[in-house]
């Protein structure tokens, strides 16, 4: 098998995921909100794809074509939503957006 | 063509009432009166043509039993239990036809004009006409169960036209006083039935008394079922103990007191040992307590009427104390006799209550004999009408109630031993009181010198409401009143001569040809009794003159009289034994139970929701980042406590 061992791959998804997380947790602005919600879905993908390589199998592969298909569709919702936003003139910041506590 | 003629006879009514429910306001008041004494009158036409064809017939083949459909069956253990819809037409059941319709249909026709003027003219008509359908299914039931239906639907009915004045609270009160003593009497009644079911799998009337007759039951089992249904016909026909609510009764308007309350419900007690007669005598000692309930009614009713102001009140004490005259035949075995007392008591008693309504209708509602007086003039008509009735019901000869109150005293003598002479004690003492007391009335009412109130009513001035027809003949009621009345006058005089002792008794045959009597007095008995009797009831007619003519009243003030104008203690007696403690418990209960437990625990329960959802809806900040924190941190833990469980 050429290349790196998959470790590596994970190793490399694992870091990808984390930095999505934090960026979602720390970022208050929708858009980088958004972005780093984008790294973990190109993390995991990295993952699927790492996989499928390891167990040669090409499931993996599919999934992850999916996954980019519903992440190109999650993009154009969340960025409509922010285009709207901007419209509104509302605040770009996810903690006064808070219109749904209970 | 028996059977058609007996569906009809059912039906019949129950169209007309239904019609007239319907109809609503699209029919007249009059014309609901027409549909409903029509309806009856149809079935009258329907019961006699079924008559004269099972008169027609050997004694033998009398009984016609007609199924429409299955009810309802039911899977039980020990098979399948099976409630057919059906009809049971024999001599007995034809005799309460009859009687329900002719009867019946007269009193609907009389209604016709006391009512007039009455608002809800339409639901009296509606009521008047189920009533006599619930009372026809009561006696064409054919069997136990359907019995049972009609039984209720006559008690429903009962209630509904008690209450019928339903803006008067005593009328209420009345309504539902009745409805609950005769509800004790109807959860006898069905205990008895669900007895029967359990031991014998059907309710049919010739599979139960076939059992009844074998021996297939045991002794205590048929007490326990005699029992049971001896407290259902009990608290139907008024008797001791559960008596008090017919007096109260009359509270409802005139004409259902004579239908109801007189002719045909409260005798259906009588009519229900007569048909479980089988029962009955496989269980002797229930049915001598029948007799004695009996035998003790007649002289307590008797003797509370002689104090009584009202004057339904008085015929009401009278109709029960006559009702114990039939138990007392029923209990002892002369069920001929029981049927023939409870057909001329519905002639002659209907024609006093009649005439009573008569009276009242005259003098614009007023029913205290005080203020009546010297009738005899101002209403000729129904001053003859009622003192047949009141002379029938003395049992001077040769009207209708000398015939059967003597037959039912000889059978008592015939019947002999210690129960027999007692009875026999009783119900003298008994003729001895219808006398006095009916004849008190009787000279109170019509005798003497006429009272302002009725001075105020005769000549020109006409009661208040009289106005819609008092261009008919009389002066003392319209004719659909009058009518009526004159023909219950024909029958209470001449309606006693179907048994003329000896001579021509076709009457009896006709009921023997369905239940065998266990006693049968001899000829001689009968007569001799019948002096005895008539000279008693004279004596009490003699009495009541010489009080009335000496101004005097029948019982003196005194200690005496205090017992019986408070009807012996019974209301009394009941509301501290039953109501009573029952309002203290259930007033504890509610104070103790319901507001401090039942009340407060639902109140904390809610209180509690409230709070848990309070504290649960601050988790909900709306903070995304929050949230995304949340989830993250739960996958952490969530994938640590993976590792670490593996």
């Amino acid at each position: 098998m050429l290349g790196p061992d998959t470790t590596w791959y994970i190793a490399v998804a694992a870091v990808l995921f984390g930095i999505g997380t934090t960026g979602v947790i720390l970022r208050r602005s929708p858009l980088i909100v958004l972005l780093s919600l984008e790294i973990m879905l190109n993390a995991s993908n990295l993952a699927l794809v790492g996989f499928s390589r390891h167990f040669v199998s090409v499931d993996g592969q599919i999934f992850a074509i999916s996954v980019m298909a519903v992440a190109a569709a999650e993009v154009v919702v969340g960025l409509g939503l922010i285009v709207a936003f901007t419209r509104r003139k509302m605040p770009l910041d996810v903690d006064t957006l808070t219109e749904l506590r209970g | 063509m028996i059977t058609a003629a007996s569906w009809l006879c059912l039906l019949a009514p129950l169209a007309g009432a239904v019609l007239i429910t319907l109809g609503g306001t699209l029919i007249s008041r009059t014309l609901a009166g027409w549909i409903a004494t029509i309806s009856v009158f149809v079935g009258f036409a329907g019961a006699l043509v079924a008559f004269v064809k099972v008169a027609g017939e050997r004694p033998d083949d009398r009984a016609h039993l007609s199924t429409a459909y299955t009810w309802f069956g039911v899977k039980l253990g020990f098979g399948e239990f099976k409630v057919p819809m059906q009809i049971f037409v024999d001599p007995i059941s034809l005799t309460m036809m009859l009687i329900i319709t002719g009867v019946g249909g007269l009193i609907v026709w009389y209604s016709m004009g006391y009512m007039k003027g009455e608002d809800e003219e339409r639901r009296y008509f509606a009521y008047m006409a189920f009533f006599v359908f619930a009372m026809l299914m009561l006696v064409m039931g054919g069997n136990l169960l359907l019995l049972l239906v009609g039984w209720g639907l006559v008690g429903l009915a009962s209630y509904l036209l008690i209450g019928f004045y339903h803006d008067r609270p005593e009328a209420v009160a009345a309504a539902k006083k009745a409805f609950i003593m005769n509800a004790i009497g109807d959860a006898t009644m069905a205990l008895a039935l669900f007895l029967i079911v359990f031991k014998t799998g059907t309710l049919d009337f010739a599979l139960t008394f076939y059992a009844a007759e074998t021996g297939q039951l045991s002794s205590s089992t048929l007490n326990l079922v005699a029992l049971g249904l001896l407290g259902g016909a009990v608290a139907k026909s008024a008797q001791l103990p559960l008596h008090t609510w017919l007096p109260d009764a009359m509270e409802g308007p005139t004409p259902v007191s004579a239908l109801i309350h007189a002719a045909t419900m409260v005798t259906a007690g009588v009519y229900l040992i007569v048909r479980t007669h089988s029962i009955f005598q496989a269980a002797p000692n229930v049915q001598h307590l029948s007799a004695i309930i009996g035998g003790v009614t007649i002289v307590v009713a008797g003797v509370i009427a002689l104090v009584q102001w009202d004057i339904k009140r008085v015929i009401a004490y009278s109709t029960m104390s006559q009702i114990g005259y039939m138990f007392l035949a029923a209990g002892i075995g002369a069920y001929g006799y029981a049927m023939f007392h409870l057909m001329t008591h519905a002639f002659f008693k209907a024609l006093l209550f009649l005439s009573a309504g008569v009276i009242i209708h005259h003098l614009g509602g007023e029913q205290d004999i005080r203020r009546m007086g010297g009738l005899r003039k101002a209403m000729p008509f129904t001053h003859a009408a009622f003192l047949v009735g009141a002379l029938a019901l003395a049992g001077i000869p040769p009207l209708s109630g000398f015939w059967s109150k003597d037959g039912i005293i000889a059978s008592a003598l015939a019947d002999g031993g210690p129960l027999g002479y007692t009875l026999v004690t009783l119900a003298l003492i008994g003729a001895l009181l219808t006398g006095a007391y009916t004849f008190r009335l009787y000279y109170l009412v019509f005798h003497g010198p006429p009272s302002d109130l009725v001075l105020a009513h005769s000549g020109d001035h006409k009661p208040a409401g009289a106005d819609a027809h008092g261009s008919h003949g009389h002066g003392e009621g319209p004719l659909s009143m009058l009518i009526p009345v004159g023909v219950l006058t024909v029958l209470a005089a001449i309606g006693g001569l179907v048994v003329i002792p000896g001579v021509w008794e076709p009457f009896l045959d006709w009921i023997d040809s369905a239940v065998e009597p266990l006693v049968t007095p001899t000829v001689a008995t009968e007569y001799a009794t019948s002096v005895v009797a008539v000279a008693i009831g004279l004596i009490g007619i003699v009495i009541a003159r010489r009080a009335f003519n000496a101004g005097q009243e029948l019982v003196a003030e005194g200690p005496m009289r205090t017992v019986l104008e408070h009807k012996l203690y019974f209301d009394e007696l009941y509301d501290r034994v039953f109501s009573r403690p029952a309002q203290v418990v259930a007033n504890r209960l509610r104070t103790d139970v319901e507001e401090p437990i039942v009340q407060r625990s639902l109140g904390e329960v809610g209180a509690g929701v409230t709070e848990v959802a309070a504290g649960t809806a601050r988790l909900q900040s709306g903070l995304l980042r929050s949230y995304a924190l949340v989830i993250a941190a739960t996958v952490v833990v969530l994938v640590i406590v993976f590792v670490a469980v593996r």
